[in-house]
């Protein structure tokens, strides 16, 4: 077994023995295949079991926001109830205060005394908070998924290009990750989700409109390709020069066969930790990028662009800001730590981690 | 000009768009020799106590310090009382403040009967406040210096005043519309074509008198002397400055320009409007600049903790909703109808955090000819959402697709956000498009965007209807940088402006049933989607006498009313 840290990764990433093919390890006990002794580790790790459910609760959650918003709140996600009234133990109250010192002030949460209206009070445009939370969820993890599919496909396809064929074609692919990669995440997001937000994407057949939820997905995808696929070129590279690759050339097989029956079946575990990483990161950027009106694109809702909506009212209505910070929290932290089992679980030695 | 959230350009435009529209004959105004009211007052409130010192905070300090080169909200109050123009203000509240006296001249303007003269007289024994004489040359040497240093609103000066285009593009050594005798103090003013708001031109500070051999560049660290009841002091670039008494204005003796209480401002740049308002809260400060925003998490605190220190000030501006009347669905004058009797405009007041007047009508509250009746249609209480549906469906454009455009500054984002919801209350398909402020006016003005509807605002340049009719002008219809978005071409209108936009500034109240007949017209065509004017916070610090104060719609708070308890 050999330690290494590839050297295109840098201070970034490192990858650490563990991502070595199990196979030659003979470190699983007999009889016990290495994904199985994996899920025996992970259901040991009580801490991040509860951290997974509590993500998968927070998914469940979302993904009810139609019912929520159909049978208890009864309105929209968008529906704004600006000179709207409701009924609070009884009492007609404005969902944005029309009179008074406090004119413009939006209801504070009802808790259930409302019938289930505005259980988390409105916001400024007297939307309802709780469906506006639910929906803003679906969105973030939504576009958090996509951009984790694209990462991974696309870093997956590159990353092992690059490693296996090596010469021109691993100049050419590891120059464009090298330019994608020196600019700062955060700041590529901006730059690009400005751009495309006014004119949405025309690539002849793939069209998105400005305001598609898929215009962040697409550039955050597109932001953390080089995060994965630099790690998976280096551990190709190391693959292709073991012996069972070796054996497979002297029997006579071609590079995509090779490629599909032994270099990407020795990549799982390294996939596998990677994607609970870039989904919490991509859901963290997507925050930020909305935050910062480079993301989801108004009125849709997602917690970056609550949290930014709600700011001016920190003081006055912190649940407004408050809200949507808890769920990112929550949301982010049940995937990393569940992320951490994971990797912990396929191998205890295991050193990929995600830094920009 | 609207300095108060326009861009440079915006108002650069306006201008040449208004050359094009006034650019007929001229038809019969008459000309004016009307004096100043007598007064010789020159203090404001007479029981106000004089002396003292006054911290003043801004949470945006002033783009430039130099009067011919100045194009904000925080540098126009200032220099209002420092540069004294030919003509200025009344120093009084409400519509009363926009009406127009003599300032350094003897008088208002005598014009000639084709409204393309301007003749004033310099008062005599004028001096700058460092003692120099003030001389009728340094008029049109202010001028020429205000072209050099290429202030924002230049070209109400370059598209009207004769051979001031050459000056500016280098074709001439000076102007050669102004001519200035030093001896008599004569100043003449040649325009190419009668321009009726040229009055309120001359009593921009931006034209205020600065010495001849003033630096052709910027002054803004050491500005210039000139003459007003205030002067520069103690400049500190992007931090703070002092605005002292002019110890020379008080011997000039001029009707209706008061001297002002307090010996010293200090301007002070706040680290941001939040620490802004907690100091003014606290009595730290002095005055908040009513050119900041109060957050609506501070607004209830400073309600309720010092409401006597507190008011909303309404400014003469235009809030509205263009209707591109030149495409679908808005090209139909029911479904233009439809928007204007269902959306709901109490709405807007409360995104704005109660920083909103609603109204109804183009010409805004305080601007002579805004009707005072009641909207033609829909109104500012509840609206009637059924009749706005009968009337979409009426029109044939139920269900239409509408992209509504708005930028994406706090409330203005809200306002698209809740206009978008009501239309698809009225029944239309809407979706918004929000993009960032500095792209917004650009996009939108660009006939390749040629937008449907969306967000227009419009804050007076100066007390004057032709300033606002500017954007229904169909000659303001321009392929880049359109400021008539919703492609107004009535042929009414156009009538009508060609004799209004001639009527002299100072002549406006003449006109005012006529403003009144069209203001009225343009409403009962549902062009635009009027929602309200906006209002500025007027909030000091206890120690400031509230009842001495005077909020001046053009230059918000007058500082020579600022008096300490």
């Amino acid at each position: 077994m050999s330690a290494e840290t590839t050297a295109e990764t840098g201070t970034e990433f490192s990858t650490g023995p563990g991502l070595e093919p199990r196979a030659a390890e003979g470190e699983a006990p007999p009889g016990i295949g290495p994904y199985r002794l994996a899920a025996r580790r992970l259901r040991r790790n009580k801490v991040a079991l509860a951290f997974g459910a509590l993500f998968v609760l927070i998914v469940i959650l979302c993904m009810l926001a139609p019912v929520y918003s159909h049978d208890i709140a009864h309105t929209g996600p968008n529906s704004e109830h600006v000179t709207d009234q409701v009924r609070v133990n009884g009492k007609l109250k404005d969902v944005i205060a029309g009179t008074g010192k406090n004119i413009g002030t939006p209801i504070n949460p009802t808790w259930f005394s409302a019938h289930g209206r505005f259980v988390l009070g409105a916001d400024d445009n007297g939307r309802d908070n709780a469906v506006r939370l639910l929906y803003g969820g679906r969105n973030s993890l939504e576009i958090g998924g996509v951009a984790t599919l694209i990462t991974m496909i696309l870093a997956i396809l590159l990353g092992t290009m690059a490693g296996f064929f090596r010469g021109f074609a691993d100049g050419v692919i590891s120059r464009i990750l090298d330019v994608i990669w020196a600019y700062p995440a955060v700041l590529l997001g901006i730059a690009l989700g400005t751009a495309l937000a006014l004119g949405g994407v025309n690539l002849g057949l793939f069209k998105l409109h400005g305001n598609s939820l898929m215009v962040p997905a697409v550039i955050i995808g597109i932001v953390y390709i080089p995060y994965v696929a630099k790690p998976i070129r280096g551990q190709v590279l190391s693959l292709r020069e073991k012996e069972f690759v070796d054996a497979a050339r002297v029997q006579g097989f071609g590079s995509f066969r090779i490629i599909f029956s032994e270099i990407l079946p020795n990549l799982a575990s390294t996939i596998l930790v990677f994607i609970p990483l870039i989904l919490a990161n991509a859901i963290l950027l997507e925050a930020g990028l909305s935050y910062l009106g480079a993301g989801v694109q108004d009125p849709n809702p997602s917690w970056g662009t609550m949290i930014s909506d709600s700011l001016p009212r920190l003081t006055s209505s912190p649940h407004l800001v408050f809200a949507p910070s808890i769920m990112l929290v929550l949301c982010v932290l049940g995937i990393n730590v569940f992320g951490d089992g994971v990797r912990d679980a396929l191998d205890p030695r295991a050193k990929v981690r995600l830094e920009h | 000009m609207a300095k108060f959230d326009r861009l440079p350009l915006r108002a650069l435009v306006a201008a040449a768009l208004a050359a094009l529209a006034f650019g007929v004959a001229a038809c019969g105004s008459s000309s004016n020799n009307s004096s100043s009211s007598g007064g010789g007052s020159s203090s404001g409130s007479s029981s106000a106590k004089s002396g003292g010192t006054v911290t003043w905070l801004e949470g945006t300090f002033p783009d430039y310090l130099d009067p011919n080169e100045s194009y904000t909200t925080q540098g126009a109050e200032v220099q209002w009382v420092v540069y004294t123009g030919l003509l200025t203000y009344k120093h009084a509240g409400g519509a009363e403040g926009g009406t127009l006296i003599p300032g350094l001249a003897e008088s208002l303007p005598t014009i000639s009967s084709d409204g393309k003269t301007y003749t004033l007289t310099l008062r005599k024994g004028l001096t700058f406040s460092d003692g120099k004489p003030v001389k009728a040359s340094d008029f049109k040497y202010s001028v020429e210096r205000m072209i050099k240093l290429n202030w924002g609103g230049k070209s109400f000066v370059t598209g009207y005043v004769t051979g001031a285009a050459d000056y500016d593009a280098g074709k001439a050594k000076d102007i050669s519309g102004i001519t200035a005798d030093d001896a008599s103090g004569k100043i003449t003013i040649h325009l190419d074509k009668a321009y009726g708001a040229f009055g309120n031109v001359l009593a921009f500070p931006e034209l205020g008198l600065v010495p001849s051999g003033t630096p052709m560049k910027t002054q803004s660290t050491n500005p210039p002397p000139g003459v007003g009841p205030y002067m520069y002091a103690n400049v500190v670039p992007n931090r703070s400055y002092d605005v002292k008494k002019n110890p020379a204005f008080a011997k000039f003796n001029i009707p209706d320009i008061p001297l002002g209480h307090i010996d010293t401002f200090h301007f002070k740049l706040a680290s941001d409007t939040q620490s802004e308002v907690q100091q003014v809260l606290s009595g730290s400060a002095d005055v908040m600049d009513p050119g900041d925003t109060i957050t609506p998490s501070l607004l209830g605190q400073v309600t309720s903790q010092a409401a006597d220190r507190f008011q909303k000030q309404t400014i003469p501006s235009t809030f509205y909703m263009f209707l591109n009347t030149t495409k679908p669905p808005f090209n139909n004058a029911l479904a233009r109808e439809a928007v204007n009797v269902g959306v709901d405009r109490r709405g807007f007041n409360r995104l704005a955090s109660g920083f909103l007047q609603p109204a109804c009508y183009f010409l805004p509250d305080g601007i002579v000819g805004h009707p005072s009746g009641d909207c033609k249609f829909g109104g500012l209480a509840a609206p009637d959402l059924a009749k706005a549906k009968a009337l979409l469906k009426q029109s044939g454009q139920a269900g239409a697709n509408v992209v509504v455009w708005g930028e994406r500054r706090t409330p203005r984002d809200k306002y698209v956000n809740y206009y978008t919801d009501q239309l698809n209350k009225i029944g239309f398909h809407a979706t918004e498009k929000i993009i960032s402020d500095t792209t917004y006016f650009p996009t939108i003005g660009n006939a390749k965007t040629d937008p449907q509807t969306g967000f227009a605002d419009w804050i007076q340049d100066f007390p004057n209807p032709s300033d606002f009719y500017l954007l229904l002008d169909a000659n303001s219809i321009q392929p880049t940088n359109n400021e008539n978005f919703s492609k107004v071409n009535d042929p009414h209108i156009q009538s009508e402006l060609a004799f209004l936009n001639k009527v002299p500034s100072t002549q406006l109240n003449s006109a005012a049933a006529r403003w009144t007949a069209l203001d009225e017209y343009a409403a009962s065509k549902a062009y635009v989607f009027v929602f309200g004017s906006e209002q500025v916070p007027q909030f000091v610090g206890p120690k400031i006498d509230t009842g001495a104060l005077i909020f001046h719609r053009t230059y918000f708070i007058d500082l020579t009313s600022v008096a300490l308890k």
